[in-house]
């Protein structure tokens, strides 16, 4: 059976990857648009032409991989392949492939019932975990490698990492806007997904002994939601509780030192910087049925309270049925 | 036929509005300098707009709108001048306006007003708050103008006001505060930052301004061009050479090279370089249907050097 909409898709894909392709080689090539060669010449250039030669054969299909699926993702980028928030297929396009590597070989991560997420504005509402932000690089890798179409999933970030140099160029490559209350209903209304971790630091830096028990969420989520109409898919990330686990957290020294806590892990702060490596656990993402609440955004905290409850059980039912599921941490 | 005063007409955007304007409207231009080649049919008037001369040219001509390009938008000369011209010219244009029965003012303020801050919302509208003057005080006399003009708004509300709040315009004509940057041999940008820019054609800014006056808009408006690129995109595509600097070293740099004059920015300015001012123009585009006609390829070309 020919499938008419399959078609349609077929052709706004090609159309826009043109569109991107130009981009990619308007920025490229000097030629018209740019003064001074921007490809490396010289030993430089021998260089990595030599290591792109021993470059796995595994890597590079990974890489076009990636190229197709950035290719296909329904944003409106300008003619210098940027959207407006300064998101760029070109460096996200480099700094996916360590991320790819990671989902694939390393955590090996399995996604169920990715197909639940809505097209158009939606939030992705997950547990957080972890000591370090594994969990929303493998969430955001999950919607644009296996989601149809790919899809940017968007982090708001925190207040200051836009004042810090290149970071802050970096995130906002990456998709990510500064975390504010307009910003994140100028991405909804934009049609955009983002992605959210209500329960915050509380979730992240808990201790081993809570993991799958989520911590406190916040209700500005559920308000967001509300004001802009935004169903939420509840996800659940399993895995991402047991990849660093949490023995102690040392908060007041953390406070001392400007970071919101120091956990202390089996290998951190022991190993230094080798000790931030998370165990290769095995990451299964389940997407749940996607919730349209309806009400008053402004309605008092306990009526927020029950909404948002309903979607902490729908994030719970999805962590029994993975842990009942998995044969092992790692497997 | 209608007949329209335009002050500043002897700057680029003035030039190019009159052009624009040339055979709908009966225009008359006024500027502090003299305009060599003006336009056949177009009378001009060489008066400063603090001055009582202003009023007797407003009295006598008796335009029906008015354009309001007038202001000193570099920092090449005396801060205190500036501010004096800006904010003293609007003020004293705005009175003869009312006193002398015009029905239409059209305002070009700039989307500069609302500042350059991290908690800034992405997509400004006109609804924000104007602050760019809590921390530049040398754009300040921006702020002034455009409060002056909006309250004129509802002040005078037989005085029908469009105030326009604009992106960077660049063009060949125009001599705009970022054409200047961009021109420069060396352009310095602050290292690791590299914000969203947004960009308009002269001649869209200009068609701007032409429905803006023919539509009898009134209230505060943003108008947008076709989109945002990173700085430093932008400084390739004209032709520049980034010269990015350390941020503590630029601010100190910044600061002392505008105060011997060798450098035409004040350091107010860097944040510009660091956090992205993009403005949401919808509320324009839905009023006068506003389309631009250039792109930003042709943006960055028609200024490349």
């Amino acid at each position: 059976m020919i499938d008419p909409t399959a078609a349609a898709d077929d052709e706004s894909k090609s159309r826009s990857s043109g569109a991107r392709a130009n981009a990619r080689r308007r920025r490229r090539e000097p030629g018209g648009m740019r003064r001074g060669s921007r490809a490396p010449t010289g030993l430089w250039g021998t260089l990595l032409d030599l290591a792109g030669a021993f470059e796995p054969m595994a890597f590079r299909r990974l890489g076009e991989e990636i190229d197709t699926c950035i290719d296909r993702i329904p944003a409106e980028l300008n003619e210098y392949g940027y959207d407006r928030y300064g998101f760029d297929s070109e460096t996200f396009r480099r700094a996916a492939l360590p991320v790819a590597l990671l989902y694939r070989r390393y955590f090996r991560v399995e996604t169920y019932d990715i197909d639940r997420v809505p097209p158009g504005r939606v939030m992705l509402v997950c547990n957080h975990a972890g000591q370090l932000p594994f969990d929303g690089m493998m969430l955001a890798m999950a919607m644009l490698l296996e989601a149809k179409p790919p899809r940017i999933a968007r982090p708001m970030a925190e207040y200051w990492v836009s004042r810090l140099p290149w970071i802050s160029t970096l995130a906002a490559r990456m998709g990510s806007l500064v975390g504010t209350r307009e910003n994140c209903i100028q991405m909804l209304e934009a049609g955009e997904c983002v992605m959210v971790f209500p329960e915050g630091v509380r979730g992240m830096n808990k201790l081993y002994s809570r993991r799958y028990q989520l911590q406190r969420f916040g209700l500005g989520f559920l308000r967001l939601a509300l004001s802009t109409q935004t169903p939420i898919v509840p996800v659940s990330l399993i895995g991402s509780e047991e990849q660093q686990p949490g023995l102690l957290n040392l908060e007041a020294i953390g406070r001392l030192l400007g970071a919101p806590a120091l956990p202390v892990t089996p290998t951190f702060p022991w190993l230094g910087p080798l000790g931030l490596l998370p165990l290769p656990v095995k990451y299964r993402i389940y997407f749940g049925e996607p919730l349209r609440f309806e009400g008053d955004a402004s309605d008092e905290d306990a009526v927020i309270q029950r909404q948002v409850d309903v979607v902490r059980q729908s994030i719970e039912g999805m962590f029994e049925r993975g842990l009942r599921e998995r044969a092992g941490v790692f497997r | 036929m209608e007949k329209v005063l335009i002050t500043g007409v002897a700057g680029g955007l003035g030039r190019l509005v009159a052009r624009l304007l040339h055979g709908h409207y009966e225009v008359t231009g006024v500027d502090s300098t003299r305009w060599r080649h003006s336009l056949p049919g177009v009378s001009t008037h060489t008066v400063d707009l603090r001055k009582r001369k202003f009023e007797d040219v407003v009295r006598t001509e008796r335009p029906t709108a008015v354009i309001h390009l007038g202001f000193i938008r570099h920092f090449r000369g005396d801060a205190s001048l500036r501010h004096d011209v800006n904010v003293g010219g609007t003020r004293s244009l705005i009175d003869h306006c009312v006193k002398y029965g015009v029905e239409r003012l059209v305002v070009l303020s700039s989307g500069y007003v609302y500042g350059a801050f991290p908690e800034n919302p992405y997509l400004l509208d006109e609804e924000s708050p104007l602050s760019a003057s809590r921390s530049y005080p040398e754009i300040r006399d921006l702020v002034e103008v455009d409060s002056l003009a909006s309250a004129t708004i509802w002040r005078h509300p037989e005085l029908i006001t469009s105030v326009l709040r604009p992106v960077n315009a660049l063009g060949p004509t125009i001599d705009s505060m970022v054409r200047g940057y961009l021109g420069l041999s060396r352009v310095p940008t602050v290292l690791g930052f590299d914000p969203m820019m947004a960009f308009i054609h002269e001649a869209d800014l200009a068609t701007a301004i032409s429905l803006a006056l023919a539509q009898r808009l009134r209230g505060v408006y943003n108008v947008v061009g076709p989109g945002e690129v990173p700085v430093h995109t932008a400084i390739t595509q004209t032709g520049g050479t980034a010269w990015p600097i350390p941020d503590p070293i630029a601010g100190w740099l910044f600061e002392r090279l505008f105060r011997w004059s060798l450098l035409p920015y004040p350091a107010g300015l860097l944040d510009f370089l660091k956090f992205p001012v993009c403005l949401a123009g919808e509320r324009f585009e839905k009023a006068t249907g506003f389309r631009c006609q250039y792109g930003l390829a042709e943006i960055f070309e028609s200024v490349r050097r």
